[in-house]
């Protein structure tokens, strides 16, 4: 048992010995390309998977879509309960006097807004769409 | 030995060019930066494409800032405006005010001068009968007693002292219907002054683009579907713009039914009535300031006149009519797509 593992271990310092500068390279290529592959990633894979919720213009919170949770953001109207379910999200309650974001009901890509609350939340891109059909802005 | 050296050069060598690589990929790129604030009662969307997040996000502010100020001058429900106090003086004396506020006039002037009076910036007397929130509609004596006070022409400019002046008592002067698109042009003046080459200035619907995405190509628009359904259909047409404006004027914004009639915000100024001949209107421009106001003035006027409009004043439309069919000018031949689901 131990003649055995002393000669592994003198394979493996036989190993290391035999390393060369071209292994070296090999070895520092190999970890440059995979640090960078997280980057190039993050950058190229479509962000639709998140829910923003902006208050008076400025991003206040992001969530993802797909842990269902209730949230609570207080505005000029009292409070207003934004519920994120089944990779969906819904202004679930308002003050405000029409309540248009109510009524919009669920949404699983785009925007609701609450004009009076000053309150937006934003599915992913905000109107992301498939690859090479996304719209830039909307007008109506 | 001499071998070995010339191994290790060339390994070396290798390994810079690989680091060069690496290098390229991580270098400053131009990107898209977004940005919302809530101003003028709306939602106002900036985007730009800047190599820098720090001077885009610096730009963007400044673009608001500027929006910001103008909203204060021409704001018809704050007391503090300019145009609060051409309507408190309507009758009596000329206001002075400041340049941005008479040149927005003189634009609205001339947008319902060659519109033949479709477009009205003094309709304000007869909107304010309509409650679209409580469902009101005014009488037909009220109607046409507010119409008395309707008429552009009754706006007097004074260039030289810097003053407007409305002629008659209780004259309303309203410049809701064409401050987005002017907001918006001052928002790109004010981003191509701090050295933004190529952006989207939204202000709600009232879109102004310039220069061109970071793919090099133009920028995409969509159309809002005037009888949306449901999820799926929001979006009826799609255009690709670059250093264009595009405004919809839509009666799916502020309306009410009374027995299945619609009754909605976009007021004939000549009967004090909604304009039924359109679902919605877009109209591309090269200011925003006109796409907005003529879009008004298009829908008012209806498809067969309002397409006429168009073509004497060199712009382009989507006109979608109350039968649903969609009327486009042929300069927008190629850069106009209408939805699969339509």
């Amino acid at each position: 048992m131990r003649r055995r593992a002393l000669k592994e271990d003198l394979r493996l310092k036989k190993i290391i010995k035999n390393i060369t500068l071209a292994d070296w390279t090999l070895l520092l290529v190999l970890l440059v390309v995979s640090v960078a592959g997280i980057f190039i990633t993050k950058e190229a894979l479509p962000r639709g998977t998140d829910v923003t919720i902006e208050i008076n213009g400025e991003p206040a919170y992001t969530f993802p879509l797909n842990v269902d949770r209730t949230i609570p953001v207080s505005g000029s109207y009292g409070d207003t309960l934004i519920e994120i379910k089944e990779g969906r999200v819904r202004i679930r309650e308002a003050h405000c006097p029409n309540r248009i974001c109510v009524k919009q009901g669920w949404v699983s890509k785009g925007v609701i807004i609450c004009l009076p609350n000053k309150i937006l939340v934003i599915v992913g891109s905000g109107g992301g769409d498939k690859p090479g059909k996304e719209i830039d802005a909307v007008t109506g | 030995m001499n071998n070995l050296k010339g191994d290790r050069n060339l390994y070396i060598a290798a390994l810079l060019l690989c680091l060069a690589l690496f290098a390229s990929c991580t270098a400053e790129k131009e990107s898209m930066y977004k940005k919302s604030r809530m101003l003028m009662d709306t939602f106002v969307t900036i985007t730009v494409v800047s190599g820098s997040a720090d001077e885009a996000d610096e730009a963007i502010e400044k673009a608001f800032s500027s929006i910001e100020r103008f909203g204060g001058l021409i704001n018809f429900f704050s007391d503090k405006s300019e145009v609060a106090e051409i309507n408190r003086k309507a009758g009596m004396s000329a206001v002075k005010v400041s340049p941005a506020t008479i040149d927005i006039v003189e634009r609205a002037v001339y947008v319902a001068a060659k519109s033949g009076g479709a477009f009205d910036p003094t309709v304000g007397p007869v909107t304010k009968l309509w409650d679209f929130t409580k469902k009101k509609k005014p009488s037909g004596v009220r109607i046409r007693n507010n119409l008395r006070l309707v008429n552009y022409k009754n706006i007097i400019i004074d260039r030289d002292r810097q003053t407007v002046f409305l002629k008659e008592k209780d004259m309303l002067l309203d410049l809701g219907g064409i401050a987005k698109g002017y907001a918006a042009d001052l928002a790109v003046i004010n981003l191509q002054g701090n050295g933004i080459k190529s952006g989207l200035v939204a202000v709600a619907g009232d879109i102004r683009a310039f220069g061109s995405r970071p793919d090099g190509g133009e920028w995409k628009i969509g159309v809002k579907n005037p009888r949306q359904k449901n999820g799926s259909d929001e979006i009826i047409a799609r255009i690709s713009l670059s250093n264009k404006a595009v405004s919809t004027s839509g009666d799916y914004e502020r309306y009410f039914f009374i027995n299945g009639r619609r009754f909605h915000h976009l007021l004939d100024p000549k009967t004090g009535y909604p304009a039924e001949c359109c679902r919605s209107v877009s109209m591309i421009a090269d200011e925003g300031v006109f796409a907005d106001g003529f879009s008004t003035a298009v829908f008012i006027l209806g498809p067969e006149k309002g397409l006429g409009l168009v073509q004497s004043l060199g712009m382009d439309a989507i006109i979608i009519d109350n039968n649903g069919k969609i009327h486009a000018t042929p300069g927008l031949e190629g850069r106009f797509e209408i939805e699969e689901n339509h």
